[in-house]
């Protein structure tokens, strides 16, 4: 066969393959597994003197996974995130780097209401404030969570301390004491995720912040509708729909994970999507 | 000595070595990009990022260079024409050496120049919440160098054993995996820990003996400190330099020894 014509067979025979084959990749589904990670001690040992990249790829490899399942459809997740894997990817990277702020204030932005693994936040977080003795967001995170999901006033304020002692910041410490005491459980977290989502640099991770805001606005005008019913009629209102016919509440409250707001039997405000993507799409009517 | 040296160091440049080095700086471009993937450390994920590269290229040199320097001469048929000139073989071994060092040196210095420019760079677009330590960055690509100039030694003493270029290379990545870890191997059969005291006394034994014997290149890592601007202290640097001097003596000795007592044919 002449040279040309094997030249030119082989041409098109890669181009025959190519088309299809980059349309596969294209239209290929998103990778939907964290995949497997093997543990702290063999990461450590094959990535020699590249820990820090090795931690940093670990991390960004769960950010995008996390980015390709919240992005396209922000709203209602049809696949509930692989949570544990995340935190598992973002635990063994911090073995690697124990100073990446990044594995820290990611893991913070799910662990706590997603998966309600505050405790495993607040160990993550304790854990990094003995290498980042410096940074103020770590124990403002753990006040955080203890204050407002564990209901541990007195550690809360142990960090929000610690927090205002690092950044000089009065606010931190005006939380370690009176704040604390006197604003409600939705003021504080309408507080910290103002800030959080203030920080966040990534597009996915900052829009699962400003969703959770909207949430509990949403809340707040609720309380504040709740609690004008009970000043003009010297009684609580019974449920939502009772609230709204009163007229206390235009427009109607939503919930931006695509769940229900209901008040509790003690007056509190709930939502049948507890604040999840997973729970709201699956209660959605 | 000084003409082997000189040689050597041409001859790097004659194999277009150098050239390599700057497309894969090239990469260096890219590093600030990369970075501001990062959600809170933009900064200090292109330090690690370019610190990395640097620490991945010299180890590709040190290998490579290091491992067929004297393995080349042997093949070429160049070693018997320079020892049969009046120059000993341990004047050989040692310019060879020097010439590896020398060019490694070189390119450490120019991928540090390149990686001070790309952090500022990456400083300008996302300014870190920590002040950049431009000494303990400087620090950090010294010890590096001084680490893959070590390795290199180690090469040459696996050449001077062999024949061919499969022990020097490979068993010189061995020792870089091997000796990266030792240190934590060490502090975890140290730290009596429960899983520890299940081991036969001998493992133990045998794995700080090997502590001892291989080269901790984990003393010589300033990575984390570059990055995040954490106080290094000058004692374990001024231990580690002298640590570097010793083992490097001790390794180019043993090269030497085993040289000048090798049958050429």
């Amino acid at each position: 066969m002449k040279p040309f014509a094997f030249t030119l067979i082989l041409i098109l025979a890669y181009l025959a393959v190519i088309i299809p084959f980059a349309d596969y990749q294209r239209t290929r589904p998103v990778v939907e597994k964290m995949g497997y990670v093997p543990t702290p001690q063999v990461l450590k040992f094959v990535s020699a003197d590249h820990k820090g990249v090795t931690a940093a790829a670990l991390i960004l490899k769960s950010m995008m996974y996390f980015g390709a399942i919240v992005e396209p459809q922000f709203n209602t997740l049809k696949v509930p995130p692989d949570y544990q894997s995340m935190y598992g990817t973002l635990a063994a990277a911090v073995k690697l780097d124990p100073y990446n702020m990044d594995a820290y204030y990611f893991a913070q932005s799910f662990l706590v209401w997603d998966v309600h693994e505050v405790k495993a936040a607040n160990a993550m977080l304790e854990y990094g404030m003995k290498y980042r003795k410096w940074d103020f967001m770590l124990p403002l995170f753990a006040g955080f969570n203890s204050a407002y999901f564990l209901k541990d006033y007195s550690k809360a304020a142990q960090y929000y301390k610690r927090a205002g002692e690092l950044s000089g910041a009065e606010l931190f410490v005006n939380l370690a004491g009176r704040y604390l005491w006197q604003s409600g459980r939705t003021e504080q977290a309408i507080a910290y995720l103002t800030m959080m989502e203030k920080g966040a640099g990534n597009e996915a991770v900052r829009r699962s912040f400003r969703i959770r805001l909207q949430a509990f606005r949403e809340v707040r005008r609720l309380e504040e509708a709740r609690d004008r019913f009970r000043a003009a009629e010297g009684r609580a209102p019974k449920s939502l729909e009772e609230l709204i016919r009163w007229g206390a509440l235009t427009p109607i409250p939503r919930d931006p994970y695509g769940g229900r707001f209901y008040l509790e039997p003690d007056g509190q405000v709930a939502t049948t999507s507890k604040f999840t993507h997973a729970l709201g799409a699956a209660r959605k009517p | 000595m000084t003409s082997i040296l000189l040689i050597t160091l041409k001859g790097i440049f004659r194999d277009r070595v150098f050239q390599g080095i700057m497309v894969m700086a090239l990469l260096f471009l890219f590093i600030p990009t990369i970075g501001s993937l990062s959600m809170r450390q933009v900064t200090e994920l292109s330090i690690t990022l370019s610190l990395s590269l640097i620490s991945f290229i010299l180890l590709l040199l040190a290998v490579f260079l290091g491992g067929t320097s004297l393995w080349k001469d042997i093949e070429k048929r160049y070693t018997f024409s320079v020892l049969g000139l009046p120059l000993s073989r341990t004047s050989y071994i040692l310019g060879r050496f020097m010439g590896n060092a020398l060019f490694l040196c070189l390119t450490a210095l120019f991928l540090g120049v390149i990686t001070l420019l790309v952090i500022l760079w990456a400083k300008g677009l996302y300014p870190p919440s920590r002040p950049v330590r431009w000494d303990n960055m400087m620090i950090a690509v010294l010890f590096d160098t001084l680490k893959y100039l070590l390795l290199v030694s180690v090469a040459f003493f696996f050449s001077s054993v062999s024949t061919s270029f499969f022990l020097p290379i490979f068993g010189t990545i061995s020792v870089y995996l091997v000796g990266n870890a030792s240190q934590e191997v060490y502090d975890y059969l140290h730290s009596g820990s429960q899983a520890v005291k299940v081991l036969p006394g001998m493992v133990v034994k045998a794995a700080s003996l090997l502590y001892y014997l291989i080269p901790n290149l984990a003393a010589f890592d300033y990575k984390l400190q570059a990055v995040y601007g954490l106080d290094i202290a000058g004692r374990g640097m001024a231990l580690t330099v002298l640590y570097w001097v010793i083992y490097t003596t001790i390794m180019l000795a043993l090269t030497a020894v085993i040289y000048e007592r090798r049958e050429m044919k």
